[in-house]
This record gives structure tokens, sequence and C-alpha cells, in this order.
């Protein structure tokens, strides 16, 4: 059997990649939206969008610009939405430990929810494994350039949409839809329901506060919840 | 120029979190704890994220019917636990919203 060349491999990741987008171009929309209704200038908006590749990120931290939070507030905020990265990055690094830094850098960088889902797909396929990662840079290239395509869109057509349309609502139904599959078992509903409910209860916390004092509840919730029924 | 400090600082943050394993430590010398710990962070997150503009979206608490948004919210959130598709609950939230806008005048 002959090794599938770097081409093959990554034009096999872009095709691979391609039922995803059908979810991430609508996504990538609405962030664009969000970035304008958000009072983000179109460079800005863009600028966030090429730089940190993440629409959950994105979406918060043009939620909180609009709140006028404190800078640290923002980023801080920023970092606890994207802790799931770190899991990501413990996950697939077995896979990728023998490249060399700037591919694995260059990876990290490009590397989203639906990256990591596909990375052990494709390496746990039979064959030889030594130019997959090419097949990593190619479903990653592809989603970085139609997100970026969808962001801009959305920056274009978001500061056209009249304030009566309500369309900073759709950044809280975006949350809601990436909610609904997060919440998988009754630990993870016990981590939703306690966050949600500190959130509201601890509103009055200065500096946006109350999410990261929710977030941390939410995930003691979770724990206790999985930790008492491992013991029965 | 603050919301180009707060761009920079978050392609800075998202970038050293994705790199962590992968550039500079062992997989496998995670407490298990922390591993578990993270696993609550999406839930936890987005909820705190979904309440408040549910139920707070003047700022204070409000769930009563001059509210639409915690109705139409109940709606999406039905709506994305039936079916999977991301772009079904704002399909189905926004014109719910729209529409008890409108009832309300």
């Amino acid at each position: 059997m002959t090794i599938p060349s770097p081409r093959d491999e990554f034009i096999a990741g872009a095709r691979a990649i391609t039922p995803v987008l059908l979810g991430a171009i609508p996504f990538g929309f609405v962030a664009g939206v969000a970035s304008v209704a958000s009072g983000l200038t179109p460079l800005e908006g863009m600028a966030l969008s090429i730089l940190a590749f993440s629409g959950i990120a994105q979406l918060i931290v043009c939620q909180l610009i609009a709140a006028n939070s404190p800078i640290l507030v923002a980023i801080a905020a920023a970092a606890v939405v994207s802790l799931r990265h770190m899991m990501y990055s413990a996950a697939i690094s077995p896979y990728l430990a023998h490249l060399p830094a700037r591919w694995r850098a260059l990876l990290a960088f490009l590397m989203t929810d639906q990256s990591f889902a596909m990375t052990p797909m494709r390496f746990n396929e039979p064959g030889d494994r030594s130019n997959r990662h090419w097949h990593v840079l190619g479903t990653s290239v592809t989603l970085y350039l139609f997100w970026q395509a969808a962001v801009a869109i959305g920056i274009v057509l978001g500061a056209q949409i009249p304030a009566t349309w309500s369309l900073d609502f759709a950044v809280v139904l975006t949350f809601i839809a990436l909610l609904a599959p997060a919440v998988r078992t009754r630990a993870d509903l016990a981590a939703a329901i306690v966050a949600a409910g500190v959130a509201l209860a601890a509103a009055g916390l200065p500096y946006r506060l109350a999410l990261v004092v929710a977030s941390i509840a939410g995930i003691a919730a979770g724990m206790a919840i999985e930790r008492g029924r491992r013991h029965k | 120029m603050k919301t180009w400090l707060v761009i920079f600082g978050v392609a800075l943050v998202t970038f050293l979190l994705r790199a962590s394993f992968l550039l500079f430590a062992n997989p496998h010398k995670f407490p298990h704890a922390f591993r578990q710990a993270l696993t609550f962070v999406p839930p936890a997150v987005l909820a705190a994220i979904v309440a408040p503009g549910l139920l707070m979206p003047q700022g204070t608490f409000d769930p009563t019917l001059a509210n639409p948004r915690w109705i139409a919210g109940l709606v999406a959130l039905a709506v994305a636990m039936r079916f999977r598709n991301p772009l079904a609950p704002i399909a189905a939230g926004l014109p719910v919203l729209w529409l008890l806008q409108w009832a309300m005048g």
C-alpha cells in the first residue's frame, strides 16, 4: 500500500471538514454581526476573529466590551471559555508530539472544537500515519478560511441591520445552541443549573465577576455530583 | 485603544491555552481532579452566560411577561435539546422574540 502524500492528506482533510462548515458558517456570521452590534469597528471585529479564531471567545469578548467591562475581566472571561482548548491540547498531543515545535504551534493556533474532534478519528484509521498531520492542517486551514469569510459577511451585513431586529439576542441563542449538547449527564445538568442560579444571584458583583464566581460554583457542583455517584 | 488591548490579550491567552500541552507539557502528568474539573467548564460557563441574557436583559432581574427574552429563550432551549442542529435554536428563538415584541407593541 502506498503512503498518502502530504497533498492527498491535506485535500482529504479539507473534504472531511465540509459537512461541519454548515454549522460553522452561520456561527461565524453571528460572531461578525455581534461584533458590530457590540460597538467594535469592522477592523477590530475582523482582527479579533483573525487572531483569536474562536467563536465563543469572540462572542463573549464582544458582549463584555459592549458592557464596558475592564480589560482584564474581558481577557479572563475569554480564557475561562477557552479552557476546553487545554483539554483538547492534552487529548491530541499524543498524536502530534513527534512534530517539530513550529508545526505544533501552527496546529495549536488553528485548533477548534471541530479539528479536535477529527484529529483522533483520522489518526486511528488503519494504514500509514506519517503524513496525517497534513490531514489536520487541511481541516484546520479550510475551517479557518471559511470562518473568516463568514465573520466578514456578518460584519458587513450586521452594520445594516436595524436595532429593532434584536440581533444581539442571536448571541444568547448561539450560547443556548452550544449549551444543550454540553449537558450530557446529571452532573453536567447540576453544573449548568447552579452556574445559572449563581450568575443571577451574584449579578450585583462589580467588574462582571458574577460570570467567574458562577462558573466556579457550577464546576464545583458538577464535581460534587460526580463524586457522589462514584461513591454509591 | 482599550479594545485593541483586549483583542491582543485574548489572542495571546487563546493561543497559550491551545498550545499548552502541545508545546509545553507532558499530557500524562495531569492531576485527575483538574481534568475532571475541565469537563464541567462548558455547561457551567455557558449556563452562566445564558441565564442573565434571558432574565436580566436590562441589567435587573425580570422574570415577568414584560420581558419576552426568557420566553423566547425557553423555546430555543427546548428546540436545542430536540434538534442537534446549531441553527435550530436561533431559527426558533428570534421569530418568537419578534412575535412577542410585536404582540406587546
